[in-house]
């Protein structure tokens, strides 16, 4: 199979959903012009024109909710927001608009939108580095996507696109360069609401999240080398968020590491310990661990920065202290 | 004006009228939650303005009364039920008094938090402009929403792409207990159309000419490509904020001088000279309201409540 980008496997699935239906749009800051500050979107204004690709103000708030509004009335909008920190300036048009907009009108309309939010911490700081996935996991109304390897930007997003309700999906910066395998061929998808065990193994189920991905199938080598299975699961969505996967393996290992770039309190490792105590306490035979930001904002500086994002040690440590 | 459309907008703002009362009354009753912000006063302008747009066009409607609903058409027993939160309405008790939804008649629903309309008119106009159609979008809003930041960047994102958006101010001179002068820096708020490079307009509120007119040339704009347009319509909110609110910011001479503006009388006579309408034709249009009101009343109160557990449902499509 052919090896692409995660980034060109963005710029595909956008590619082949405005071909297969015309009611698609894309538009953003810089996007069309430009093709958006991570160039994802280049060449999308010449393929498709004006009408359907285009540049916008910087006004969050009317054009997050303009994709709301471009919903109800038939077309399928894709956002680009330049960071997905910029949800909370939006955060009136997200939450309370594409998210209640349908149940709050009884089920009148649907609202088929897709924010796409570059998130992650790549040294630029506190307002454009955070993985805010947790925040709007909290948020009834709301389809949550993050996928971490290029096969599943494609497929995710392409789901994303197709699917009758608001998405936000999750393109984490640092993995914009990552390539993988990508099935070619317009009917790729990848369902929302279905993790992949990246991994078996059954001496500890180790969930991790976007870029947590690849810094867990590290440690889970390493682990490997010294005689410890760790099953890797990768959720994929958080909303639709595959709750069976995770209680399945538990039971198989009785432990569980989760390792998310989110602030730890509330966060998806936060969920998975009160569902697991509601569903399956008995088969943990160790404490949750949970390896997170550490309830501080993100600092500019690569050394601070370093500190406090989880790593492939942190990751391996937190497992290490379990399997001891 | 058309002879027709003039007696349609009395017939409607009578019936609007008639629904506001019947409804403080359920109110009063306990039959119908609060939350409801009566729009006694701001009947005339909200049916003129509605009776410009065609039957495919669109409109988010503002908080104030019911004679958006009535004036676009929505059946009667529908919004009661929805005002009462029962079976039987529009939004089947999820959105109560203020999402009041008709699809088939272009009504998008109603944004709870202010200014929450502006976006999504936008982005209601870029369908249309991306699907190439000539319908248009009417947007109403109050002189206080008119200082949220959604209004502006949303008047900005209209003009540079030209969207079929009409903004319609109500400026009813307050917001809750706060004047307008001292929330709001302009004087008329559709100078404000300045800063966005679209036509601004400030008319009587309370006279149904002057709005049909100024916001039937803004539709027209809007429909032949020439981008959004901003109507300030000035009146006068008669009744409180909501129904029950002591209203103890304002003088009561203040609210008796605006009651000799009351738009029915005012357009009464002016239908009355033109003799459009007879003291005959004012009963039939007044036993008709009741009518209506009575049988929509009748239906709500044998609708059941909705089933608790379908509170579980409408989230997802
Ligand atoms: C964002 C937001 N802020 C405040 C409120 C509460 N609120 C409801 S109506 C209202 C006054 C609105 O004034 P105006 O826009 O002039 O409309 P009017 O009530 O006079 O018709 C307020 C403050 C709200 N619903 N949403
Ligand atoms: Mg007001």
């Amino acid at each position: 199979m052919r090896t692409i980008s995660y980034a060109q496997a963005i710029k595909e699935a956008i590619e082949e959903e405005m071909r297969r239906d015309p009611t698609v749009i894309l538009y953003g800051e810089d996007v069309a012009n430009f093709g958006g500050i991570f160039r994802i979107t280049s060449g999308l204004k010449e393929q498709f024109g004006e009408q359907r690709v285009f540049d916008t103000p910087i006004s969050e708030n009317a054009f997050v909710g303009a994709g709301v509004g471009a919903a109800l009335t038939g077309l399928r909008p894709i956002v680009e927001l330049q960071f997905a920190d910029f949800l909370f300036t939006a955060g009136d048009e997200i939450v309370l608009k594409a998210g209640m907009w349908r149940y709050g009108h009884g089920g009148a309309y649907q609202v088929p939108l897709v924010v796409r939010c570059p998130s992650g911490a790549a040294g630029v700081g506190p307002e454009h580095g955070q993985c805010p996935e947790s925040f709007f996991m909290h948020a009834p109304g709301l389809r949550i996507v993050c996928p971490a390897t290029a096969a599943d930007a494609k497929g995710l997003l392409k789901s994303a696109i197709r699917d009758n309700n608001p998405v936000l999906y999750f393109e984490h910066k640092l993995l914009y360069a990552t390539k993988g395998e990508v099935p070619e061929g317009a009917d790729y998808l990848v369902p929302l609401g279905k993790a992949s065990v990246r991994r078996q193994g059954d001496a500890l189920t180790l969930v991790a999240i976007s870029a947590m991905v690849p810094k867990a199938m590290a440690a889970a080598e390493r682990l490997a080398s010294e005689g410890h299975h760790i099953e890797v699961i990768d959720p994929r969505s958080l909303n639709p968020f595959d709750r069976p996967a995770i209680i399945e393996s538990v039971k198989k290992t009785g432990k569980i590491v989760v390792a998310e770039e989110s602030y730890k309190t509330l966060g998806v490792g936060a969920e998975i310990g009160a569902m697991l105590m509601e569903q399956a306490l008995e088969y943990l035979d160790r404490p949750l661990k949970r390896v997170a930001i550490p309830d501080v904002p993100i600092p500019t500086s690569p050394v601070l920065e370093k500190f406090v994002i989880p790593s492939e040690e942190s990751i391996y440590a937190a497992c290490r202290e379990l399997l001891n | 004006m058309d002879k027709q459309i003039a007696l349609d907008i009395y017939k409607k703002i009578i019936l609007s009228r008639r629904l506001e009362e019947r409804v403080a009354e359920l109110i009063k009753a306990g039959q119908v939650g609060g939350f409801m912000h009566p729009g006694v006063g701001q009947e005339a302008l909200q049916c003129a303005a509605i009776a410009a747009l065609r039957k495919d066009d669109y409109l988010l409607y503002a908080h104030r009364g019911v004679a958006y609903w009535v004036a676009r058409g929505i059946p009667l027993d529908k919004v009661l039920c929805d005002l009462a939160c029962k079976e039987g309405g529009t939004n089947h008790g999820k959105g109560g008094v203020m999402r009041v939804v008709y699809p088939e008649l272009g009504v998008l629903g109603e944004s709870g938090t202010l200014g929450g309309c502006f976006p999504i008119a936008s982005g209601a106009g870029l369908s249309i402009k991306v699907k190439g159609e000539d319908r248009v979008v009417l947007c109403f809003f109050g002189d206080g929403t008119s200082n949220r930041g959604t209004f502006h960047e949303s008047a900005n994102f209209c003009a540079v792409r030209k969207l079929p958006v009409v903004f319609l101010c109500e400026n009813n001179g307050w917001a809750v207990s706060m004047p307008t002068e001292r929330s709001t820096a302009v004087k008329d708020i559709a100078d404000r159309a300045k800063g966005y490079a679209m036509p601004g307009e400030v008319v009587d509120g309370n006279d149904v000419e002057q709005v049909y007119k100024a916001v039937s040339e803004a539709i027209a704009r809007a429909r032949h490509g020439a981008g959004p347009s901003l109507v300030e319509a000035k009146t006068y909110r008669l009744w409180g904020h909501w129904i029950g609110d002591p209203d103890s910011y304002r003088s009561r001479e203040e609210v008796e001088k605006q009651w000799r503006r009351d738009p029915i009388p005012i357009y009464e006579k002016k239908l009355g000279d033109e003799k459009i309408l007879t003291e005959a034709i004012k009963q039939e249009v007044e036993a008709d309201a009741r009518a209506q009101i009575d049988r929509a009343v009748e239906f709500m109160q044998k609708q059941p409540f909705p089933k608790p557990e379908s509170a579980l449902e409408d989230l997802y499509a």
